[in-house]
C-alpha cells in the first residue's frame, strides 16, 4: 500500500512541461500558472545560525564571511562544540601567599572529545568571542597584488575611456594648444592638484614579482623509516574545511567558526512576485507568503489498486480533495492533441458530470455523517463512491491498450479558483473573482497483471 | 596556429597602444589620470559596502573552489560531485552521458554552491569561470546555459586557469604546469600571452595514483577482521571505496626521493630483479570501516606516485612534458620561461613532489637530446601566496576584483542575443565581450 502513498504516481504538468507532484509545484497567484523550482528565482533572504537559531543581518553574514561568531564546529568530527568551565587557581597579585579562583572556558566536542586544550589553545577568560582568529600567512601579499592591480585597471579604464572622449571631441584638444577652452583650464587645473594625490606615487610597474627557488628540501628520512601516524594526519575533508590553510597535522586544527544557513523567497521568474517567503523568525516554522500549489489546487490521489489486463475495462478508484475553504467545482476532460506519448498506454473514461467539492473545515472534519453529504450534493452513486469532508472518490474507467509495462493515463483537471489577489480584489465590488484553471494531469496507475495461466482465473 | 598569430597580432596593437600613450610627457599624465585616480580611490571605500561581491567557481575535475571576488581564499572546496537524478548515486558530475545530464548536475552543483556556501542572490551578479584550456566546448556552453537561463547571472568571465595562476605572483611569463586529478596540462606563457605551439599535456595526474594503488591492493592487498587474518583484498573488493583509495593517497603516499626511484623503476619498468629495491618504508595498518584493518605495505607507499615519473614508451613524463614544452617554445623565451616554473593543482601538494620533480628536471637536462636544444642547466620555481590547489582560484578572485572585469566578461544580454561563447580556438567570437563591441 505504501506505493499508493508515492507522490510520484500523480504529477501536474508544470508550465515549463516538466511533471511534478503537486506538493512540489507553486501556484503563482498573479500569473495563475504553476510554477516548479526551476520556474523561480531563488533569492537570499535571512542567514541565520543553526545552532543559536539567531538572525544575522546580511551585511554583517557578508563581514563574517557566513559564520556564526559565537557557535563551533569541531574540526575533527564536525559536531557543535560545547563550552565547558573549569575554575583555575592562580596566586594573587596583591598577596602571593593567597590564591584566587578564576574561571576559564575551554571548548570540547561531545561526540569526538576533541577538545580545545588537544591541540594547545590556552583557556580563554570568557565564555565567548575571544577564540584567536587564524590569518592568512600570505594576506599582505595577495592585498598588495590586489592594490597594484586595481591601479593598473582603472588606468586601463581611463584610458579605455579617454580614447573614447578624444575620437568624439578631437578639436577641443587642438585647441588646448593655445590655452583658451575651458576643458584645458580644467586640465590644467588638475595637474596642480593631482602632485598631491596619495596614490600618484603608486604607479604600475612598481609591484615586485614573487621570488622563486631552484631547489627545494628533500623528504625527511622519518617518511621511509617510520609508519606514517595517520591518527596525526587530517584527512582531505579536514583540510578543505579550512581552504586557506589546509593543516595536514591533527594538531594545527583550530575551532571552526559555525556556518549559517539560510531562509530562501521564491519568486516568479515571470512576474516576480513571490510565491514562498519564510518568517522572519528562524525558529518560526511558519511562511509569511506560501503559494504552494497543495493549498490552492485541489489533489488528486489513487485509493486502491487495482489489477489491469489488455483490452479489459477496470474500474479505478481516485480520490479528489479541495484544500480551499470553499466549496469547489472540478471537470475533468480528456487531452485532445496526446503529445505526451508517454501517457497513453490505456483509454480512460472520466466522470462526465462536474464534480462538486466541499470546502475545507477543519474543526468540523471529523464530524461528517457520509450520508446526510451526499444527499445535500446530490450524488450519482455510480459516479462518486464515497464523501468524506472536503474528499470525495470517484471512479474512472481504464481501459489499458499495452500488454505490458505500467498503465499510465493523462486527462485535463479544470477547476474553479478564487483568485484573492489585490488587484483582482479591486476590479469588482471586492468579491473575490473566481476563475477556472486548467492543469494537466498524469498518474501512473500501476503495472499491468503477467499474464500467468496459473492464477489468472483467480 | 592561427590563434597564436591572433595572439600575436594582439599584443602587437596592445604595443602600439602602449608606444601612443608614452608619448604623453610626464605632466600630461598626471593631468590626465593623477585626479582621476585619486577620485576614484576615495570613491572605492563606499562602493566595496554595497557593490554585490563577484562569484568566482572553479570546477576541477575532483574538487570544485568556490568563493567570492577579493578574498585571500574560496569559502569552500568541495568535491565535484551531485546526486544523479536518474540513477539516484553520487557520481561525479564529468561523468555525463549528455548535456542534457550535465546541465541537470551542474544545476545541482551550482545551486549547492550559491545557495550552501555563498549565500548570495544570484541574479545579475557577476561570475568568473576559472576553466582550464582543454575544457570541452559541450561543458563550459553548458556551465553557461546554466549560470545565464537558470540563476540569470548577469555576466561570466571564462578565464584560463594557466593565465589566472600567474596574477598570484605579479607576473606575466611563466612556464606553468597544472597537475591536478584527470591530466597534467603545460602552458608556457610569455608577456601574458600563451604560446599554444608549446602546450603539452598527459592523462597522468591524481587518478592515476589512486588507480595504481587500486590495482596494487588488488593484487597484493590484504585485509585482516577479528575472524579472518589477512584475506586478499580482491576477495573483498567492495571493501576498498574510492574514498579510501583516495584517503590512502592522501595519508599513506610520498613522492620518493630520486635516487630510490629510479632503483624502483629499474625493477618495476625495466624488470631488474626484485632485491635490488630500496627497503621499502613500513608498513600502515589504516583501518576500514567495520572493524576490519587493511594493509597498505611500505611498497604501495613508496611506489604509487612512481607513475608520475615512469617514461611511457614515448619517453614522456610529467618532468618531460616541461622540457617538451620548452623546445617548442621560441628560442629567446626559454631563458625567462625555465627561470619561472609555476606548478599548480592539488597532486602538487604531495610530500616531496617538488624535490623529485627538481631532480628529475635537472637528470633530464644532462640528457644530450636535451642538452643539446636546450641551453638550460637548471629550472627555478614560483612559490605562489596559497596553496597549489587554489592557486587558479586565487587569481580569478584577483581578476573579479577589478573595475575592468565588465569589460572582459560575456554580458546576460550577449549570450542571449548571440547564443555563443566566445572561444580561444574560435576566430569570430572575438566581439562578443563588452569592450569589443564598443569599438565596433
Amino acid at each position: 500500500m505504501a506505493t499508493y502513498a508515492d507522490l510520484e504516481l500523480v504529477k501536474y504538468l508544470c508550465c515549463c512541461k516538466k511533471k511534478f507532484s503537486v506538493c512540489r509545484l507553486y501556484l503563482c497567484k498573479y500569473c495563475l500558472q504553476l510554477r516548479c523550482t526551476d520556474c523561480t528565482q531563488h533569492e537570499v533572504d535571512t542567514p541565520y545560525c543553526p545552532h543559536c537559531l539567531e538572525n544575522m543581518p546580511s551585511g554583517e553574514a557578508k563581514l563574517k564571511k557566513n559564520r556564526c561568531s559565537n557557535c563551533f564546529d569541531c574540526p575533527v568530527c564536525g559536531h557543535t562544540l560545547v563550552t565547558r568551565s573549569t575554575s583555575h587557581t592562580s596566586p594573587s597579585p596583591d598577596d602571593p601567599t593567597k590564591t584566587i579562583a578564576k574561571k576559564m572556558y575551554y571548548m570540547a566536542c561531545g561526540f569526538c572529545r576533541w577538545t580545545t586544550r588537544d591541540v594547545g589553545l590556552p583557556d580563554q577568560s570568557v565564555a565567548s568571542g575571544s577564540w584567536p582568529i587564524l590569518q592568512n600567512p600570505h594576506e599582505q601579499r595577495i592585498s598588495s597584488l590586489l592594490e597594484n592591480y586595481k591601479i593598473m585597471a582603472q588606468i586601463e579604464k581611463a584610458e579605455h575611456e579617454r580614447k573614447k572622449y578624444v575620437s568624439r571631441r578631437s578639436h577641443l584638444y587642438r585647441q588646448d594648444k593655445y590655452g583658451g577652452s575651458a576643458a584645458g583650464l580644467r586640465r590644467k587645473g588638475m595637474s596642480t592638484f593631482s602632485s598631491m594625490s596619495s596614490t600618484e606615487s603608486k604607479v604600475p610597474g612598481e609591484l615586485e614579482p614573487s621570488v622563486t627557488v631552484d631547489s627545494f628540501e628533500p623528504l625527511p628520512n622519518e617518511y621511509f623509516t617510520e609508519p606514517a601516524a595517520l591518527v596525526k594526519t587530517t584527512k582531505l575533508a579536514h583540510r578543505h574545511s579550512v581552504p586557506e590553510f589546509q593543516p595536514t597535522e591533527i594538531s594545527k586544527l583550530h575551532p571552526i567558526h559555525k556556518h549559517l544557513l539560510m531562509r530562501k523567497s521564491l519568486r516568479c521568474k515571470e512576474c516576480e512576485h513571490n510565491v514562498s517567503k519564510a518568517d522572519f523568525n528562524p525558529s518560526s516554522i511558519k511562511f509569511k507568503i506560501q503559494l504552494t500549489a497543495q493549498h490552492h489546487v485541489p489533489e488528486i490521489r489513487i485509493l486502491t489498486p487495482s489489477t489491469f489486463t489488455m483490452n479489459k475495462e477496470t474500474i479505478v478508484t481516485l480520490t479528489l480533495s479541495n484544500p480551499s475553504v470553499f466549496g469547489m467545482t472540478v471537470s475533468l476532460h480528456p487531452i485532445e492533441d496526446e503529445s505526451d506519448t508517454d501517457y497513453c498506454s490505456a483509454k480512460v473514461e472520466l466522470p462526465k458530470k462536474e464534480l462538486l467539492l466541499a470546502g475545507r473545515d477543519e474543526p468540523s472534519m471529523q464530524m461528517y455523517d457520509d450520508s446526510s453529504q451526499a444527499d445535500e450534493f446530490k450524488d450519482d452513486p455510480k459516479v462518486i463512491v464515497f464523501r468524506k469532508g472536503n474528499k470525495i472518490g470517484f471512479v474512472v474507467k481504464v481501459t489499458p491498450v499495452v500488454n505490458e509495462g505500467d498503465v499510465k493515463i493523462q486527462f485535463m483537471m479544470k477547476h474553479e479558483f478564487r483568485n484573492t489577489t489585490a488587484a483582482a480584489l479591486q476590479s469588482e465590488s471586492k468579491e473575490p473573482e473566481i476563475v477556472w484553471l486548467e492543469h494537466k494531469v498524469y498518474m501512473n496507475l500501476g503495472p499491468i497483471a503477467k499474464k500467468d495461466p496459473n492464477v489468472s482465473q483467480a | 596556429m592561427t590563434y597564436c598569430k591572433l595572439l600575436a597580432a594582439h599584443s602587437y596593437n596592445q604595443v602600439q597602444a602602449k608606444t601612443e600613450f608614452e608619448d604623453f610627457t610626464q605632466a600630461d599624465k598626471r593631468s590626465l589620470y593623477g585626479d582621476q585616480l585619486g577620485s576614484m580611490s576615495f570613491l572605492e571605500g563606499l562602493s566595496i559596502v554595497d557593490e554585490p561581491k563577484i562569484i568566482i567557481v572553479d570546477i576541477g575535475a575532483a574538487y570544485t573552489k568556490c568563493g567570492l571576488a577579493g578574498e585571500t581564499g574560496p569559502r569552500c572546496i568541495i568535491a565535484s560531485q551531485v546526486r544523479n537524478p536518474r540513477t539516484k548515486e553520487v557520481d561525479n558530475i564529468w561523468n555525463y552521458s549528455n548535456t542534457s545530464e550535465l546541465y541537470e548536475s551542474l544545476k545541482e552543483l551550482v545551486y549547492a554552491l550559491i545557495f550552501k556556501h555563498l549565500l548570495v542572490t544570484p541574479k545579475d551578479r557577476r561570475v568568473v569561470v576559472v576553466e582550464s584550456l582543454l575544457c570541452p566546448s559541450e561543458f563550459r556552453e553548458t556551465l553557461a546555459r546554466v549560470l545565464f537561463k537558470q540563476f540569470e547571472v548577469g555576466s561570466v568571465l571564462f578565464a584560463s586557469s594557466h593565465l589566472l595562476s600567474l596574477l598570484t605572483l605579479g607576473t606575466n611569463t611563466g612556464l606553468v604546469m597544472d597537475i591536478g586529478f584527470k591530466e597534467t596540462l603545460v602552458v608556457p606563457i610569455y608577456e601574458g600571452i600563451p604560446i599554444m605551439k608549446g602546450w603539452q599535456s598527459l592523462p597522468v595526474a591524481g587518478k592515476a595514483i589512486e588507480s595504481r594503488i587500486k590495482t596494487q591492493l588488488m593484487e597484493h592487498g590484504t585485509v585482516s577482521t577479528s575472524e579472518q587474518k589477512f584475506e586478499a583484498v580482491s576477495s573483498v573488493p567492495e571493501s576498498i571505496t574510492d574514498d579510501v583509495i583516495e584517503d590512502i593517497k592522501v595519508r599513506c603516499c610520498f613522492v620518493t626521493d630520486f635516487s630510490r626511484g629510479q632503483q624502483i623503476q629499474e625493477v618495476t619498468m625495466r624488470g631488474g630483479h626484485a632485491n635490488k629495491l630500496p627497503p621499502p618504508p613500513p608498513d600502515i595498518d589504516y583501518p576500514l570501516d567495520g572493524g576490519s584493518i587493511l594493509n597498505v605495505s611500505g611498497r604501495i607507499r613508496e611506489h604509487s606516485c612512481e607513475v608520475l615519473f615512469e617514461q611511457d614508451n614515448e619517453e614522456i613524463s610529467i618532468a618531460t612534458l616541461l622540457l617538451e614544452a620548452l623546445v617548442k617554445c621560441p628560442i629567446d623565451t626559454r631563458r625567462v620561461l625555465s627561470s619561472s616554473v609555476v606548478i599548480i593543482g592539488g597532486t602538487a601538494m604531495m610530500p616531496g613532489f617538488y624535490h623529485r620533480l627538481n631532480c628529475e628536471l635537472i637528470e633530464l637536462l644532462r640528457k644530450p637530446h636535451y642538452a643539446n636544444q636546450l641551453g638550460v642547466k637548471q629550472f627555478r620555481f614560483y612559490r605562489p601566496p596559497t596553496k597549489e590547489n587554489y592557486t587558479a582560484w586565487l587569481g580569478g578572485a584577483l581578476t573579479g576584483a577589478l573595475e575592468t572585469l565588465p569589460s572582459k566578461s560575456l554580458s546576460r544580454d550577449a549570450y542571449l542575443q548571440r547564443g555563443k561563447l566566445p572561444d580561444w580556438c574560435c576566430v569570430d567570437s572575438d566581439d562578443l565581450c563588452e569592450e569589443k563591441r564598443h569599438k565596433l
